[in-house]
């Protein structure tokens, strides 16, 4: 008699055994998603960073042989540097020989920068630069940026 | 008494060359456009001779510039002239 009750006893034991162990706790709902600031870059406005004088520029555009000092048959390179954003810019370069400021030559170039950059104006004098005192003056958007001295010595 | 500097002849300096580029692209629509002050003894064959190396193209410089130069043989110092596809 004992043993009629007890099998079905322990069956039922194990059933609820496996039942209590097969009814696990739900998962907890996942994190709500906490919102991240992202970083949005503020561009940078545009702007000229530096000018640089000299005979000769790289392929990047830089002066390779900085100088203020030139003879008469040199090329003369300004090289302007600029950062920011713009969808144009327009950078001037006005050169001008002795105290009265005679013009040499002003060019202008728009450009339309997406970020550092490197532009250069150049001037040459076939006949030969009479010798005296210059000066480039460099404008961005009609603002002068830098103005920059060198002489031309025989 | 006179400054002798005042007597002195101003340098010529029309027969400068000059040019530019950038690591910068062109605004759209405006392929490298340039511009070009006159300067006292210029001619726009001696700009197009500056600018492009070749006198001959003074009729692109003309052309580009026909609502402030009527005529082609009178430009000013001061003036400024747009250079087109340069």
């Amino acid at each position: 008699m004992r043993n009629r009750f007890a099998l079905p006893a322990l069956v039922l034991l194990a059933a609820v055994s496996l039942g209590a162990c097969a009814k696990k706790e739900p998962p907890p709902p996942p994190p709500t998603p906490i919102p991240v600031a992202t970083a949005v870059p503020t561009p940078v406005p545009f702007k000229v960073t530096t000018v640089d004088l000299g005979r000769s520029i790289g392929d990047d555009k830089k002066v390779k042989d900085a100088a203020t000092t030139f003879g008469p048959k040199d090329t003369i390179y300004a090289v302007v540097s600029t950062e920011g954003v713009a969808p144009k810019a327009t950078l001037k370069a006005r050169w001008t020989y002795g105290a009265k400021g005679t013009l040499v030559n002003e060019e202008s170039r728009d450009i339309a920068p997406t970020g550092p950059a490197v532009t250069e104006f150049h001037v040459a004098k076939a006949s030969g630069w009479p010798a005296g005192k210059y000066k480039v003056e460099v404008s961005a958007d009609g603002t002068v940026a830098a103005t920059k001295e060198f002489e031309v010595k025989k | 008494m006179n400054n002798p500097d005042e007597n002195k002849k101003e340098p010529d300096f029309s027969d400068v060359t000059s040019g530019s580029s950038s690591t910068a692209p062109a605004p759209a629509g405006a392929a490298g456009t340039r511009t070009y002050t006159v300067v006292a003894g210029d001619s726009l064959s001696k700009i197009a001779k500056k600018m492009y190396g070749d006198a001959n193209r003074w009729k692109e410089i003309w052309e580009a510039n026909k609502d402030k130069v009527m005529n082609p043989d009178l430009i000013y110092p001061g003036q400024e002239l747009k250079i087109p596809g340069a």
